[in-house]
């Protein structure tokens, strides 16, 4: 089985190469897809610009999602994502450099699965990332693609 | 009286004879003088009892008369009697009308009465109706100037308001300013930090090799230096939270509180023997989330100062003072010189140097702030090396 993709919508370049470097050095070898800003979030998630031909239709294992985002925020991203019957189910991750009150209410608020602040210090940077991949990508069981009939009773 | 001459007295009898023929004669003329008398009086008394008659029948008539009058004067009289009796009647009559005359008199002189009352009643009630319609004018005055007064009022209020609004307004801008920078801070400072801290790291890792030791101890400075306003930066916010956040009061247990975090602050220096004195309960109405970081700050310091004590004491209790209730935390530890008391509670002031005892001088800011929101005071009391008592109240005085 294919392993699936990670999403990580960081527009900080120097974010992302420390982000990339934590994966690896914790050996998380899946795929990841980088979009700089929410649009080209949403452009990955909905193949809305086919052109680009990054998705095979595929969605991420999980969303490592930036707050603080040009063009279209994170939260936007976020409730766009809930808003589809398609990504509705979609692990997301917040993966932001605030721990502001009104920054993880409105995050889960708008129904992301974790919220995570980016230490500073980049040996526990490196360990979050270590225990989110091992968390998202290992241990959680992903919805399934299509959803089902619920059982009875429920 | 009257006689006849027949025995010759008078033609001249004889002197002897002749006197005495004379005195016949004399004695004669005397006897008719006297039946001439005798005559008139007989005559005198005929007419009298002529006259009597005359008046016997007169009495006869006059008492006829005055039987008949007599008679007349009974049927009168029973006719009297009748008149009598009916004027009587009509006098019984007459009284009783009378009576129901003055009964209806007094009936009506009542109904004056009453009417009279009435009317004084009425003039009362007028006079009153009077005086409430003054009353009323002097009242419906009153309530006009009341009303003015109101008027005014509601000017001044809405004037008031709109200041307040205008207040309001700026303040929420000022909040909406402040929110917007922490928001900017705690989301844009950090991101270089971290990128300083982890490409210096990414040096000592992956460019180990062309670095030499003085090189690996520089980027030692700088990561530090990087975690350092880093977690400035996080004191700022947390200082500039307290300041945004809402003040929830309630009543809530001190000792609890103190006791968590002295529980905490002695897993993170598990070997440290400390002589902690709390009561059972202290109770305080305060914000639980904001009092609790004063007890983290205050027992922190505590704690800390009092690191190079063998075996120090830390107490925590209270003190009733006149109208409030004073708490305190008091430490054996390094105290601090109270010509300094004044930067104590200051934003980035320090008494003591970083290599001594580590902070970033904004912990005693914070707590400022969250007794000041509280609406209480704090100050200090200390000697260098003999410790410090930190005092503070949670309510206004009253």
């Amino acid at each position: 089985m294919k392993e699936r993709a990670i999403l990580l919508v960081e527009d900080n370049p120097k974010d992302e190469a420390l982000t990339l470097r934590a994966l690896k050095r914790n050996g998380i070898a899946n795929e990841v897809t980088v979009a700089h800003d929410g649009a080209e979030a949403l452009d990955y998630l909905f193949n809305t610009e086919p052109d680009r031909n990054w998705n095979t239709g595929d969605l991420p294992a999980v969303v490592l999602l930036d707050l603080k985002l040009p063009k279209v925020d994170g939260l936007e991203v976020l409730k766009r994502i809930r808003g589809s019957d398609r990504t509705k189910l979609l692990p997301v991750v917040i993966l932001t450099s605030s721990n502001e009150e009104q920054d993880r209410l409105a995050g889960y608020k708008f129904g992301a699965n974790s919220y995570v602040r980016k230490p500073v210090e980049f040996n526990e940077f490196a360990d979050a990332v270590r225990q989110l991949g091992l968390y998202w990508l290992i241990l959680n069981e992903a919805p399934p693609a299509r959803e089902g009939p619920l059982p009875h009773g429920t | 009286m009257h006689f006849d001459n027949k025995g010759g007295t008078r033609d001249g009898p004889p002197v002897d004879a002749t006197n005495y023929a004379s005195a016949i004669l004399n004695i004669l003329d005397d006897a008719a003088e006297e039946k001439t008398r005798l005559t008139g009086t007989q005559r005198a008394v005929l007419n009298i009892l002529d006259d009597f008659t005359d008046e016997r029948n007169r009495l006869g008539e006059a008492q006829k008369a005055v039987l008949n009058i007599l008679e007349d004067s009974n049927e009168e009289k029973l006719r009297l009697a009748d008149t009598q009796r009916a004027i009587l009647n009509i006098l019984d009559d007459a009284a009783s009308e009378t009576i129901r005359l003055e009964a209806t008199q007094k009936a009506i002189l009542n109904v004056l009465d009453d009417s009279a009352e009435e009317k004084t009643r009425l003039t009362e009630t007028q006079r009153a109706v009077l005086n409430i319609l003054d009353d009323f004018d002097l009242e419906k005055k009153k309530v006009e100037q009341v009303n003015a007064e109101l008027r005014n009022e509601i000017v001044e209020r809405v004037r008031a308001q709109e200041a307040l609004g205008r207040a309001n307004t700026a303040t929420e801008a000022a909040n909406h300013e402040l929110e917007a920078f922490s928001y900017s801070v705690a989301h844009d400072l950090r991101a270089p930090l971290r990128s300083i801290d982890g490409f210096s790291q990414a040096l000592l890792e992956d460019c180990a090799g062309s670095l030499d030791d003085q090189g690996k101890v520089y980027l030692g400075y700088v990561r530090e230096s990087a975690q350092q306003m880093a977690q400035l930066i996080d004191d700022l916010l947390a200082l500039s939270r307290v300041t945004r956040s809402e003040l929830h009061r309630a009543p809530i247990n001190l000792a609890a509180i103190a006791k968590t975090v002295l529980a905490q602050l002695q897993r993170n220096e598990p070997d440290r023997i400390v002589d902690v004195v709390i009561p059972e309960k202290m109770t305080a109405h305060g914000d639980a989330g904001l009092i609790r970081i004063v007890l983290e700050n205050l027992l922190g310091n505590a704690w800390k100062f009092t690191r190079k004590r063998a075996r120090p004491r830390i107490e925590f209790g209270w003190m009733p003072r006149t109208g409030e209730t004073v708490y305190f935390i008091r430490d054996d530890g390094a105290g601090f010189n109270m010509a300094y008391v004044g930067k104590l509670f200051a934003v980035f002031q320090r008494l003591h140097k970083a290599n001594e005892f580590e902070g970033s001088g904004i912990g005693l800011a914070i707590v400022h702030r969250i007794v000041r929101r509280h609406g209480g005071r704090i100050w200090a009391e200390g000697e260098v090396e003999r410790g410090a008592t930190f005092y503070f109240t949670l309510e206004e005085e009253t």
